[in-house]
């Protein structure tokens, strides 16, 4: 039996008279990918950025590897090992590659300096190159390349492998093939599964459920503010998942429509 | 290099091919083309432009408002901008001669009154942009007004009684020596001090990586726990109390303090920075180049004098030669963006 490494109970959260989550509860267990669903408003981000800390919850409770923790800023999370990558939002377009691969975590000389200390840019030059490599990306890009320079799928790839360089337990994808084309998104999607083999668990924000199946191994599908089916990928279908999704019965409908 | 805008990530170049000239089509390496081609124009058309005499001219102004270039640069480095410095760089040797002059208070603890002053408008200006949310333009505006008119009210408008008491702080901040027949300030120590520190610290320190970052794009540095805010408000008050210092040094130098000192200065210190080759638009910051562009202003506003520009025409050169640097400095950046 996998072990929990997050796990999430009850969660409230209400944003003046809008109840954005009402009692959601999820499991995520070791080396799983899971694919979290639900149109727009369903909850999804609500629920992302409370587990990496960009506002408390109201009610419930967070548990990472069986331990309760309370994740009050998005340092928490990354301190407890949660990783969360936004669409657009991870990289610095005018810092490099290794420069963004350590923003936040900056290896340092003469640390009692605090933010006047001097960046260890031999060390930083050096991981990153180590970490380009490490996933493979190291023949294409240069650690001190700017973020700018790069297509968003290579962005994509290199916010994933900053969240894989600090061994995170969890890391959490937002929309990660939004705006790319069709061979970046099967990049990035090969990349996720790499990160699953290597033991990481992903929690995986989409609208795209083709992709979903590509990659997933269990579905949660959130709506309004709940979580109304959890599956795995391999008892399910499309259409199910479809129909779950905006509350109506696909499938009776397919039927019905072929009876016509 | 971090401010190189002009990355190339050609991967069939030598990395020293790639070195150079990543370095040319660096936006301060433009500009410090440009500056040398003025220098260069200025000194043919006119003996005097060299003489030792306007060099040091040129040396004594160069520090007021390059000292708070150096502010501004970390501040546009972040996203934001300060308006209100030409106005700090007015009231605080107002507000420090005015406590020695008639409040009989010790030269040391005015300075002191003066410094807690321009931390806590700079503290006001950061406060409000970053928990309230109001563009930096719209509260340094606002903030410029308050002090402008606070500087005017406590003088009545009238310029100070000159200042007569020399001393240790006016020799720390505005004393002169000579090296064979040029005469330089210790003012020009100052800049060259706390230039070496921005650079430093834009360059090489966390910090830097930070203030980058937070211009480039701040949800990013949030999400990484980069204190964003805090940064912020940090770089407002630096960038005042520099404000106040360059406004002492000037009033040192020219022993005297008016409430109109330093009008307009807030443009000219914009204008340096991004004619420096910093974007106005926050994320790439260079120091090397906003020195540049002190140099340059600096260099255009005496040149341009000397070379018999009409006193009263000579505006129209300076916005021009500023507009066709931005111009060369949005070529370059999208010819970068091309190749």
């Amino acid at each position: 039996m996998m072990q929990d490494v997050l796990r999430l109970q009850n969660l409230q959260k209400s944003f003046g008279s809008v109840r954005a989550l009402k009692n959601a509860s999820l499991t995520l267990r070791e080396g799983e990918v899971v694919a979290l669903l639900g149109d727009n408003g369903a909850g999804k981000s609500t629920l992302i950025k409370a587990i990496s800390g960009v506002f408390p919850v109201d009610r419930g409770d967070i548990f990472v590897r069986g331990e309760k923790v309370s994740i009050r800023s998005t340092r928490d999370a990354m301190d407890l090992g949660i990783e969360t990558i936004h669409q657009d939002t991870s990289l610095a377009p005018d810092l490099s590659i290794a420069r963004n691969l350590f923003l936040g975590r900056e290896p340092v000389n003469f640390g009692w300096l605090g933010v006047f200390a001097p960046l260890d840019l031999a060390k930083l030059r050096k991981a990153a190159s180590e970490l380009l490599k490490r996933v493979g990306i190291s023949k294409k890009l240069d650690a001190d390349a700017l973020v700018s320079t790069l297509s968003g799928g290579e962005r994509q790839s290199i916010a994933i492998s900053r969240a894989m360089q600090f061994a995170a337990k969890v890391i959490i994808l937002d929309e990660p093939t939004n705006n790319l084309g069709v061979e970046e998104t099967h990049g990035v999607l090969r990349f996720v599964k790499e990160v699953r083999d290597a033991g990481h668990s992903v929690l995986l924000i989409t609208h795209n459920i083709h992709h979903v199946f590509q990659v997933a191994d269990r579905i949660v599908v959130m709506r309004r503010g709940e979580i109304v089916a959890e599956q795995t990928v391999a008892d399910t279908d499309l259409l199910t998942v479809e129909s779950i999704i905006t509350g109506a019965d696909m499938s009776a409908l397919l039927k019905e429509a072929r009876a016509k | 290099m971090v401010q190189a805008v002009m990355t190339i990530a050609a991967e069939d170049e030598a990395p020293r091919v790639k070195g150079r000239s990543r370095l040319m089509r660096s936006p301060q390496f433009s500009s410090f083309v440009i500056l040398i081609i003025l220098l260069a124009v200025f000194a043919v058309a006119d003996a005097n432009f060299l003489s030792p005499l306007n060099i040091s001219n040129m040396m004594a102004f160069l520090p007021e408002l390059g000292i708070i270039a150096l502010g501004m640069t970390l501040l546009l480095t972040a996203g934001e901008f300060d308006l209100s410095v030409g106005a700090v760089f007015g009231l605080a040797p107002v507000v420090v001669m005015l406590l020695v002059q008639n409040g009989g208070v010790d030269i040391g603890v005015a300075l002191l009154a003066g410094l807690v002053l321009c931390i806590s408008i700079g503290a006001i200006n950061g406060l409000i942009v970053t928990k309230i949310g109001i563009s930096s333009f719209l509260v340094t505006l606002s903030m410029l007004l308050v002090v402008r008119g606070a500087a005017l009210y406590i003088t009545q408008g009238f310029p100070l009684k000159s200042w007569d008491q020399p001393g240790f702080f006016v020799t720390l901040l505005a004393g002169s020596f000579n090296i064979g027949s040029f005469r330089f300030y210790t003012s020009l120590w100052w800049f060259i001090g706390l230039s070496l520190f921005a650079i430093y610290i834009l360059r090489y320190a966390k910090l830097g990586n930070w203030i980058s970052a937070i211009g480039s794009n701040r949800n990013a540095a949030v999400a990484r726990g980069v204190p964003a805010d805090t940064v912020k408000i940090w770089l407002f008050i630096a960038t005042s109390v520099l404000a106040g210092l360059a406004g002492m040094i000037s009033a040192f130098r020219i022993s005297a303090a008016s409430p109109v000192a330093g009008t307009g200065y807030e443009l000219e210190v914009i204008a340096m920075v991004v004619v420096g080759g910093t974007a106005l638009t926050g994320g790439r910051g260079t120091i090397l180049g906003t020195i540049v562009g002190a140099l340059m202003l600096r260099a255009i506003r005496n040149g341009i004098v000397l070379i018999g520009v009409p006193g009263l025409a000579y505006n129209i050169f300076v916005g021009l030669i500023i507009l066709a640097m931005l111009i060369l400095h949005a070529l370059l950046q999208k010819n970068a963006a091309r190749g």
